[in-house]
C-alpha cells in the first residue's frame, strides 16, 4: 500500500485544501492546549503531518481525565498511567512550561522522582504535584535545584531540601497544602525566594511559628495550626487571609499581659486591601490589650471578613478596633462562630453601647452576616451597623437555624437605618 | 458660502482613516480607531508612519484576504468599544465563530499574522471544540486531512506513541531479550533430559552443512549466510549444549535483530517506513515470537509451513525429542533456505556466521 501522495503546496490546492495543518506552530500549540492531553496526543494519527505536532505542547496536564477507563484495580490504572507519562515525556520535544500531575490513583509512585529530574533538566516553569492519597510524598532533592521554577504547587508532600538548598531564585508563586516541613526549612524557603509574590499554605505539620520575610509578597493565604505569625518587610502585602484552626482556650493564661497581637500584626501591613480573619484568628488577635484604634489607619482596606464569637467581648472590641482603623471599608462579611455561641455566657456581652458611638463606618456599602442566632450582642452589632453606615446599600442576613427566625426578623425590622438606600435581605437558613 | 463650509466641517465628524492594502492589491480605507485594535497595523502606523494616504498604504500580510479583513474589522469594531459588558462580548464572540471550519482556519491564520491575540484565542478555542471528542476519521473528514498513516491506526489512541519506529524497535529488542532468557532457561531444563541423543546428530549435521556448502553451485555468500541461519536455528531446535547454544542464540538474536534493524534503518530515511515492509517486519516479529514460545515440534512445523513446503509431516517422528534424519535435514535446509531467501542479508555478517559453524 503506497503512502498518500503529498501535494506540493497543500495550502494552495483547490480541491479539499488542508487549511488546518498550515497554521503556524504556536497557533496549533494553542489549539491543542485547549484539549486534554489524551485528545491532543490522539491527533498524531490524523495524518503524517500531524504525527508530531502534539510534541511541542508546552503544558502537560495529567489528571483524572487522561485515562478514560475506570477500573476497580488501581494498580492497573497506575501502571497504565506511568507508561503513558513515560511515553509522553520521552516523545516530547521543545520546552515544557507546565507539568501537572493530579490523578487519584497515583499513590506512592516512585516514578515521580524520575519525572521530576527530567523536568528539572527541561527548565520547567510551573509544577503542580498532587498526591491524592497515601503518605506524604517526599519531594526528591533534584527539585530543589531547579532555578527555572516560577510556580510550585504541592499537595500532600514532605519537603526536606538538602543542606545545599539556596532557594528558588525565580519563584513567584508557592502553594503548599497538606505538607510537612520543619520550621527552619520553611523560613529558609521563604527568605530565599526573593521574588515571591503569592504564598498559600494550608494544613501544615512541623511548623508553629510563621515568620514571613518576603519583600515582594502580595498575596498571603494560610490556614492551619500555628502559634503565632509575624511579618517582616511585607509592605506590598495586599491580600491576606489567615485561618487559625486551633482553639486557644487553653493557651489563654500563657498570653495574659502580653503585648497586643493586633498591634503587632498590623505593624507590617500598611497597605492591606483585603483581609480575611478566619476560624479562631480573631481570638488570637484579641489577645493582650486591645487598642481602641490602630496607630496607623488601614487606608487601603476595602474588604474585611471576620469570623467572630459574639459572646466574647474581647473579640468584639478587636472587630470594632478594626472598623475604626479602616476609614475606607466598603464591604464587610461577618460570620458567627456558631459552635461557641450555644453556651451563652451573656454577662459581659452587651453593656458596651458607649463603645459603639465612636465608630463611624462611612464608606460601608455591603454587609453580609452569616450564622446569626439572634442573641443580644449580634442584634446590637447589626443595629450599630445600620445606624452608622450612611451609604449602606445592602445587608444580607442569614440565620444559623430556623429556630427563632421570626423573632430575629421582627428585631431587624425595628432597627433604624441611616442610609435611605439600605436593603435588608433575609435569607433562609 | 463660508457658512456652509463651516457648517459642514464639524470637528466631531472628522475621523481619522488609514489606508490598508490587501493581498489582492486593492486598497481600502478604514477608521483609524478600529484598525488600531490590531497590533500589526498599530505598529505600522506608529513606528513606520504608514497608512496616511492611498499611496502610502499599509501592506497587510498575505494571509489576510478581503473577506477575512472585513470579518476581522467587524470583530475589532465591536470589541474596541469599551462600553460593552463581559456578557455582551461573550455572546458576540460565540456568534462570531459560527462559520465553516475552513474559514475558521483561515481566520485564525489571518488574525495571527495581524497579531490580534484575542481573536486568535477565540478561534483556536473554537477549533479545539471542533476537534474535541471526535474520532480521527471524523476529524480528517472535517478538516480534509490526507489519510496517509493507514497502518498506524489503532483503537487505543495513546498507544500510538508506541508505534513510533524507534519505540517499536526498542520494544522488539526487549521482547527478544526476554524470549532469549526464557529460552535459555527452558533449554537448560530440556538438555538435562536428552544428553545422549544429540552427539551423533551433531557430527552428521556438520557434515551435511559442509557438503551442502561445497556441493551447491549457488551464490556462496547467500548459501553460507542462509545456511548459517538455518544451522543456528536447527541447532537451537536440537537442544545442543547450553554454552554453544547461548552463543548461537545470541548471534541468531542479534543477527535477526540486526537484519531487521538494517531493514528498518534502510527504509527509514526520512523517519517514515514503507508500510508494506513494515507490515512484513511486524509479521515476521510476530512469527518469530510465536515460534520461540511454542515447543520445538510445533516450531518446526511453523518454519516449514511458512516456507510453504508440504513435506513437513515427513520430518517428524512420533517422539517429539528425537532428531530428524540426515536426508530430512537436507529437506529441512532447503525449506529454511527458501524461507530466508527473501530477506535481505548483508555480506558483513557472513564472517561472523562462518565462525559459528567452525567454532
Amino acid at each position: 500500500m503506497k503512502r498518500g501522495e503529498q501535494p506540493q503546496s497543500p495550502c494552495l490546492t483547490d480541491l479539499q485544501p488542508d487549511k488546518l495543518s498550515c497554521l503556524p506552530g504556536h497557533v496549533i500549540d494553542q489549539i491543542l492546549s485547549h484539549l486534554s492531553i489524551r485528545e491532543a496526543v490522539r491527533t498524531s494519527v490524523l495524518s503524517s503531518k500531524w504525527r508530531y505536532k502534539w510534541s511541542t505542547l508546552p503544558n502537560l496536564v495529567f489528571d483524572n481525565q487522561c485515562l478514560p477507563i475506570s477500573s476497580q484495580d488501581h494498580s492497573i490504572i497506575k501502571n497504565k498511567l506511568v507508561r503513558i507519562i513515560d511515553h509522553v515525556l520521552l516523545l516530547h520535544s521543545g520546552a515544557i512550561n507546565k507539568f501537572k500531575l493530579s490523578h487519584r490513583d497515583l499513590i506512592g509512585v516512585i516514578d515521580i522522582d524520575r519525572w521530576t529530574l527530567y523536568l528539572t533538566r527541561r527548565s520547567i516553569k510551573e509544577l503542580v504535584l498532587e498526591i491524592w492519597k497515601g503518605h506524604r510524598y517526599k519531594i526528591p532533592s533534584c527539585l530543589f535545584t531547579c532555578q527555572s521554577l516560577i510556580h510550585l504547587e504541592l499537595f500532600n508532600c514532605w519537603l526536606k531540601p538538602p543542606s545545599t538548598f539556596i532557594g528558588f531564585r525565580n519563584l513567584k508563586s508557592l502553594d503548599l497544602q497538606h505538607v510537612t516541613m520543619d520550621q527552619d526549612v520553611f523560613e529558609n524557603l521563604i527568605s530565599n525566594c526573593p521574588l515571591l509574590e503569592r504564598l498559600t499554605l494550608m494544613n501544615f505539620d512541623g511548623l508553629t511559628h510563621l515568620n514571613i520575610d518576603a519583600p515582594n509578597l502580595q498575596f498571603f493565604d494560610i490556614g492551619g495550626k500555628f502559634e503565632d505569625v509575624t511579618f517582616e518587610n511585607t509592605f506590598h502585602l495586599a491580600v491576606v487571609s489567615i485561618g487559625l484552626y486551633l482553639n486557644l482556650e487553653n493557651e489563654k493564661n500563657r498570653w495574659q499581659g502580653s503585648s497586643s497581637n493586633l498591634l503587632k500584626f498590623f505593624v507590617h501591613l500598611p497597605h492591606v486591601r483585603r483581609l480575611e480573619v478566619q476560624s479562631y484568628f480573631l481570638k488570637y488577635l484579641a489577645v493582650g490589650v486591645v487598642p481602641l484604634k490602630l496607630p496607623r489607619p488601614c487606608v487601603d482596606l476595602t474588604y474585611l471578613s471576620i469570623r467572630i464569637n459574639f459572646n466574647d467581648s474581647k473579640e468584639i472590641s478587636a472587630a470594632l478596633c478594626l472598623f475604626r482603623s479602616s476609614p475606607n471599608l466598603q464591604e464587610l462579611e461577618v460570620l458567627a462562630r456558631t459552635e461557641e455561641q450555644q453556651s451563652t455566657l451573656g454577662i459581659q456581652a452587651y453593656s458596651r453601647e458607649d463603645e459603639y458611638w465612636n465608630c463611624p463606618v462611612v464608606q460601608l456599602q455591603y454587609v453580609r452576616m452569616d450564622g446569626i442566632s439572634g442573641i443580644k450582642p449580634e442584634l446590637n452589632f447589626i443595629s450599630f451597623l445600620l445606624l452608622y453606615s450612611p451609604v449602606l446599600e445592602r445587608m444580607t442576613v442569614k440565620p444559623a437555624s430556623s429556630n427563632g427566625g421570626s423573632e430575629l426578623m421582627k428585631e431587624l425590622l425595628r432597627f433604624r437605618r441611616a442610609s435611605g438606600l439600605a436593603e435588608i435581605i433575609y435569607l433562609d437558613p | 458660502m463660508s457658512e456652509i463650509d463651516m457648517a459642514v466641517i464639524k470637528p466631531e465628524m472628522i475621523k481619522a482613516y488609514v489606508w490598508l492594502q490587501i493581498s489582492d492589491g486593492s486598497v481600502q480605507q478604514v477608521e483609524q480607531e478600529i484598525a488600531m485594535f490590531c497590533p500589526f497595523i498599530c505598529h505600522e502606523i506608529l513606528q513606520k508612519g504608514m497608512g496616511s494616504s492611498k499611496n502610502n498604504a499599509i501592506c497587510l500580510p498575505q494571509r489576510v484576504s478581503p473577506s477575512l479583513l472585513s470579518l476581522i474589522l467587524d470583530y475589532c469594531r465591536f470589541h474596541q468599544v469599551p462600553g460593552h459588558s463581559n456578557k455582551e462580548r461573550k455572546s458576540f464572540d460565540e456568534k462570531f465563530v459560527r462559520m465553516d471550519t475552513k474559514k475558521l482556519c483561515e481566520l485564525t491564520s489571518a488574525a495571527d499574522s495581524l497579531q490580534l491575540k484575542p481573536l486568535v484565542d477565540l478561534t483556536s478555542r473554537a477549533l479545539a471544540r471542533i476537534i474535541e471528542g471526535k474520532t480521527p476519521e471524523e476529524i480528517r473528514e472535517i478538516f480534509h486531512l490526507p489519510d496517509d498513516l493507514t497502518e498506524e491506526e489503532k483503537l487505543e489512541p495513546l498507544k500510538n506513541t508506541t508505534d513510533d519506529p524507534r519505540i517499536r524497535l526498542l520494544n522488539r529488542l526487549y521482547a527478544k531479550k526476554r524470549k532469549e532468557l526464557r529460552e535459555r532457561e527452558r533449554l537448560k531444563n530440556v538438555e538435562a533430559e536428552d544428553e545422549h541423543a544429540d552427539e551423533h546428530g551433531d557430527e552428521r549435521s556438520v557434515d551435511d552443512l559442509l557438503s551442502f556448502i561445497n556441493g551447491n553451485d549457488r551464490d556462496p555468500k547467500e548459501i553460507k549466510t542462509t545456511k548459517n541461519k538455518k544451522k543456528n536455528r536447527r541447532k537451537k531446535d536440537q537442544q545442543k549444549n547450553s554454552l554453544k547454544e547461548t552463543s548461537e542464540l545470541n548471534k541468531e538474536e542479534s543477527n535477526g535483530h540486526d537484519i531487521r534493524c538494517q531493514n528498518a534503518e534502510a527504509d527509514r530515511i526520512d523517519d517514515e517506513i514503507d508500510p508494506a515492509l513494515q507490515e512484513k517486519i511486524d509479521r515476521e516479529v510476530e512469527d518469530f515470537k510465536r515460534i520461540l514460545n511454542s515447543d520445538w515440534p510445533k516450531r518446526m512445523q511453523e518454519l516449514l509451513s511458512s516456507s510453504g513446503q508440504e513435506r513437513k509431516t515427513m520430518l517428524f517422528s512420533t517422539n517429539g525429542t528425537s532428531l530428524p534424519r540426515r536426508r530430512d535435514c537436507m529437506a529441512l535446509f532447503s525449506c529454511l533456505y527458501s524461507f530466508f531467501s527473501h530477506m535481505i542479508l548483508l555480506p558483513s555478517l557472513t564472517v561472523d556466521i562462518l565462525n559459528i559453524i567452525w567454532a
